[in-house]
């Protein structure tokens, strides 16, 4: 079977959620780490990622302070409509 | 069973962001599974695959373990010894002996001279041993690609005096 150099940088952008969320089946799973197993990018965007899901998930609504909450509302709505 | 692991920073575990127990002290799991639970590890000639991954560890493995292609599951391990031996140097070491390999195969078949080259731009050990393993499936097919992955994995016990 090959694993590993089956899978791109990009679909490995798309799959990191589900990866983290265990929604991949073992195959998709295999194929994923053995791909974050050489490629230096991938590997500090899955760090990054992971420790992002780890930290915003400690917060609640009322961390936020008002102003950054207007801010990245304005930032993703602007996004949504292609501005940003 | 002595084999090895790699680790982030701090011995978190790249994908279960497990944090191991210092040295000598045992982590179990109550099932093993491939890529689901359990304690994952490699053998010698898994290491090229997962160099990526952190710093090396010998790790001692105990209970039920499970060979799998390109890694080993059980159900206990504990950390004997970090590889200190596995350094900046001898990693870039490692990087360049895959690059005069590469650089090697291209001077015999000129179609690779494209993939020799990248191989001894990248300044990642990781990516060398892939690309590396890729060029050498260019020239001689998939067993082409094995024994490349066996070849640099004997440069890291070499280097590195690892145990069998």
């Amino acid at each position: 079977m090959r694993l590993g150099r089956d899978i791109v940088c990009s679909q490995i952008v798309e799959l990191v959620t589900d990866y983290l969320e265990g929604a991949l089946s073992i195959e998709e799973r295999e194929r994923f780490e053995e791909h974050i197993g050489f490629c230096d990018w991938c590997l500090t965007y899955f760090d990054q990622t992971r420790d992002t899901i780890a930290t915003v998930g400690t917060l609640r609504e009322g961390d936020v302070p008002a102003d950054l909450e207007d801010r990245l509302l304005t930032t993703f709505r602007n996004w949504k409509e292609g501005a940003a | 069973m002595i084999a090895y692991k790699f680790l982030r920073p701090g011995r978190i575990g790249p994908f279960s962001g497990t944090q191991w127990p210092a040295p000598g002290v045992w982590l179990e799991s109550e099932a093993v599974a491939v890529c689901a639970t359990g304690v994952h590890a490699c053998r010698i000639g898994d290491l090229p695959f997962w160099l990526g991954l952190g710093d090396l560890w010998e790790i001692e493995l105990d209970g039920q373990i499970e060979e799998d292609a390109r890694k080993l599951v059980a159900s206990c391990g504990r950390l004997v010894r970090r590889v200190e031996e596995w350094s900046p140097a001898s990693a870039d070491a490692f990087r360049a002996a895959c690059a005069a390999e590469a650089l090697r195969r291209a001077q015999l078949n000129p179609d690779l001279a494209g993939i020799a080259r990248d191989v001894g731009l990248t300044g990642s050990p990781s990516m060398a041993a892939f690309m590396g393993a890729r060029t050498a499936e260019l020239d001689e097919g998939p067993s082409g690609y094995e024994a490349e992955r066996i070849r640099q994995a004997e440069w890291l016990a070499g280097a590195l005096h690892l145990k069998h």
